[in-house]
């Protein structure tokens, strides 16, 4: 009888993966492919010729690539701590049990479902431009404002400011990860005399931390494969002077444009490494930080 | 015990059943072939063609292929098109996808890179199918690489300086001599305008990283840009003078402020800084002169490039915006062919396509049907046809790896334009980086 139904739910949580199943059958082609395509010198348009660690080799000597990772680095470093903590400040102001909540929760998480959209990185433009609406307001106080996407000093920044807007994913599960927090355990400090700060430093960030562990590791990956907004914003040169030029979006324009799909294969994997790698610092930092309650 | 907690590990059976879904799943792709694919079911043979432009070009290709396809009952034309940027992308991956469009728009830039790697149609095998005894010798060349011949141009055109007479009139600015004017009296022009507008107005401005606009001021100062070996033949002082011609004219008001202009604004006449009137004139391919002028408000006046009768020659050249190429691997190429003969050397087609895509190739074509071309065009075309007339430097397909140049030379100007680095520097840093593009 039992072994009936634990058959049952084996077969109903296999149907549920019968997805992603199907998906990989369409992933593992392609993913084999550019493993090969990595060691290889191919244009796309004539068959690809094995060129072993060249691809690699090339790679160290490649301003673009440096470039594009210090971009790429620049814009993890400083766009995911940054929208954590709006995310969390957020979510830690609507679980004070705003009235209309569901309201609030849906407005703020609507950015995240727009911000990767063409039409949102055009509107990023409007304000943003040299006679967009930033500077109109500006020249009231007579200040000639830059170019803030047409300046290579600022525009990286503006494609920062479009992530941290971003920030209502990280902050639904934020938010059910603090509902999630007994209330007991704020009601005893209080009653200790913990400050609110006391209180979120001693209780919300240690029961929280599983939450922001995940968040964090998700919001990197993401970060490192950023690609829409730049080329968005950039019309796909990655411009002003390379200040915007994204590692995927390097990688899609030596793959498209410049007839080096070996070597942009080989980028993928090297994407691949440094991603991997700033994953498992974080697993083993983890373990400093990170609080089970169980 | 609790049935949540028995292990259960997967069964043999269940892997086996697994193996079997996606035996299915996979059979299921293997029938997927329909998808995009080319139905013949009802006895047509369908001619895919790809093109870039927007929808007043869609309009008068659609009316073109109508023709064709009522003269020719037993064939379909599928017909894409999209933005120019979106489209080089999408045409690379195509090709390599081995889903090459029988007919296709080619970049002047991109020909080689396609044509050198054996995708495209020799089209000189082809002169039965395709008549080019009509194309004058520069026409023709601009679509050959030795004795083959990858592409036909789809319209003639040059570039052409346009300016706002409205704007000009308003300020009480005269348009100086477009045939005779100088870079020097395009600076005092422009800088006029900017200061009779008090700076709501730009005078002028161009795009210093389009290879056509600097390969006009090599040629003025003597030089190919390319040498028809396919080498970089420009020299540096060339390219720190082009750099520093557009520092001088920022530093004298002529040209708009760093960061002024958002290089990624988009090229569409609509879009333009001209349109906007926050530039009195501007550079463009002299095919697009019916959009931006019905864009800007009809009073376009269009003027030849600066330094064309002080340079050491002449600069400008006859040139296309589009080339048409047939696929190597196209499952239909006689048809293809008959499509381009027929948008080649037909007078109704010809005409259609000159609306947007510039001057027939055709010589008797486009005399035939100037009489009737409409204001706008006509004017481009009297452009053209006079520029013909003169004797200019000959213009040929770009080496391969010419297309990354405009990165380089974006990227390179706008570290100038920023003050981050010299014309002089610029300079050298541009010469490096072509020729490795050119050679990689």
């Amino acid at each position: 009888m039992t072994t009936v139904r634990a058959r049952r739910q084996d077969n109903a949580g296999y149907l549920f993966l019968l997805p992603w199943f199907a998906g990989i059958l369409f992933t593992v082609g392609p993913f084999l492919a550019s493993l090969y395509l990595a060691f290889t010198d191919y244009d796309l348009l004539t068959a690809p010729r094995w060129a072993g660690l060249d691809n690699f080799r090339a790679m160290l000597h490649d301003d673009k690539l440096h470039q594009s990772l210090q971009v790429t680095i620049v814009y993890t470093v400083i766009s995911v701590p940054l929208s954590l903590a709006v995310a969390l400040g957020v979510a830690m102001l609507l679980d004070r049990g705003v009235r209309g909540l569901a309201i609030y929760r849906s407005i703020y998480y609507l950015p995240s479902l727009l911000g990767g959209s063409v039409a949102i990185v055009m509107l990023w433009r409007y304000i943003f431009g040299y006679q967009g609406i930033v500077n109109h307001f500006l020249a009231w106080f007579g200040i000639q404002g830059p170019g803030w996407n047409s300046d290579p000093r600022f525009a990286l920044s503006t494609l920062i400011l479009l992530h941290v807007w971003t920030f209502g994913a990280p902050m639904v599960i934020f938010l059910a990860g603090l509902r999630q927090i007994p209330a007991m355990y704020y009601e005893a400090a209080a009653m200790d005399g913990a400050s609110p700060w006391r209180q979120f430093r001693s209780i919300t960030v240690p029961l929280l931390s599983p939450i922001i562990f995940f968040n964090l590791i998700q919001s990197l990956i993401a970060s490192f494969q950023t690609f829409t907004q730049g080329y968005v914003i950039s019309n796909g040169t990655g411009g002003p002077a390379e200040s915007t030029l994204f590692y995927n979006l390097y990688l899609y324009q030596k793959g498209f444009a410049e007839f080096d799909m070996g070597y942009a294969s080989s980028m993928a994997w090297l994407l691949l490494i440094i991603i991997a790698g700033f994953t498992a610092i974080n697993f083993l930092a983890a373990r400093y930080w990170v609080f089970y309650d169980n | 015990m609790n049935p949540v907690d028995e292990p259960s590990g997967l069964r043999r059976r269940h892997v086996l059943g697994l193996g079997a879904l996606a035996g299915v799943a996979a059979g299921l792709s293997g029938c997927g072939r329909g998808f995009g694919g080319k139905s013949d079911d009802d006895g047509k043979t369908e001619l895919t063609m790809a093109w870039w432009g927007d929808a007043q070009r869609a309009g008068f290709t659609q009316k073109a292929l109508d023709g064709f396809q009522a003269a020719n009952p037993g064939v379909r034309v599928r017909t894409e098109y999209q933005d120019s940027s979106p489209y080089k992308d999408k045409l690379a991956a195509r090709v390599a996808a081995g889903d090459a469009p029988d007919l296709m728009a080619m970049r002047f830039d991109s020909l080689r890179e396609y044509a050198d790697r054996g995708t495209l149609l020799d089209l000189a095998q082809h002169t039965t199918d395709l008549d080019l005894t009509g194309l004058t010798p520069q026409a023709k060349a601009l679509g050959q690489v030795g004795d083959k011949t990858f592409g036909v141009p789809s319209g003639l055109n040059t570039i052409g300086f346009i300016v706002d007479k409205t704007l000009t009139d308003k300020y009480g600015v005269p348009i100086p001599d477009g045939d005779t004017w100088s870079w020097e009296q395009l600076g005092t022009f422009a800088a006029a305008v900017t200061k009779a507008s008090g700076s709501k107005v730009y005078g002028a401005n161009f795009e210093l990283w389009t290879t056509a606009n600097l390969l006009v001021f090599a040629r003025q100062h003597g030089e190919d840009f390319f040498s028809p070996q396919g080498k970089l033949d420009v020299r540096e002082a060339t390219v720190v003078a082009w750099l520093q011609l557009a520092e001088d004219l920022r530093a004298r008001g002529a040209i708009p402020p760093a960061g002024f202009i958002d290089q990624n604004n988009g090229a569409s006449p609509a879009q333009s800084y001209l349109a906007k009137k926050s530039i009195a004139s501007q550079i463009i391919p002299t095919n697009n002169l019916l959009g931006f002028d019905q864009a800007c408000g009809g009073n376009l006046q269009l003027l030849r490039i600066p330094g064309e009768t002080q340079g050491a020659r002449r600069g400008q050249s006859i040139d296309t915006p589009a080339l048409w190429s047939i696929a190597a691997g196209s499952k239909h190429p006689q048809e293809a062919l008959k499509l381009l003969d027929f948008l080649t050397n037909q007078a109704e087609p010809a005409k259609l396509c000159a609306a947007t895509r510039g001057v027939p190739p055709n010589r008797a074509i486009a005399e035939q049907i100037a009489p009737t071309l409409e204001a706008d065009n006509k004017r481009s075309s009297d452009f053209l046809s006079k520029l013909q007339t003169e004797k200019l430097p000959p213009s040929y397909p770009y080496p391969v790896g010419a297309s990354k140049l405009t990165n380089i030379l974006k990227s390179i100007s706008t570290e100038v334009e920023f003050k981050r680095t010299t014309p002089a520097d610029a300079g050298k840093q541009f010469i490096a980086q072509a020729q490795k593009a050119l050679t990689a």
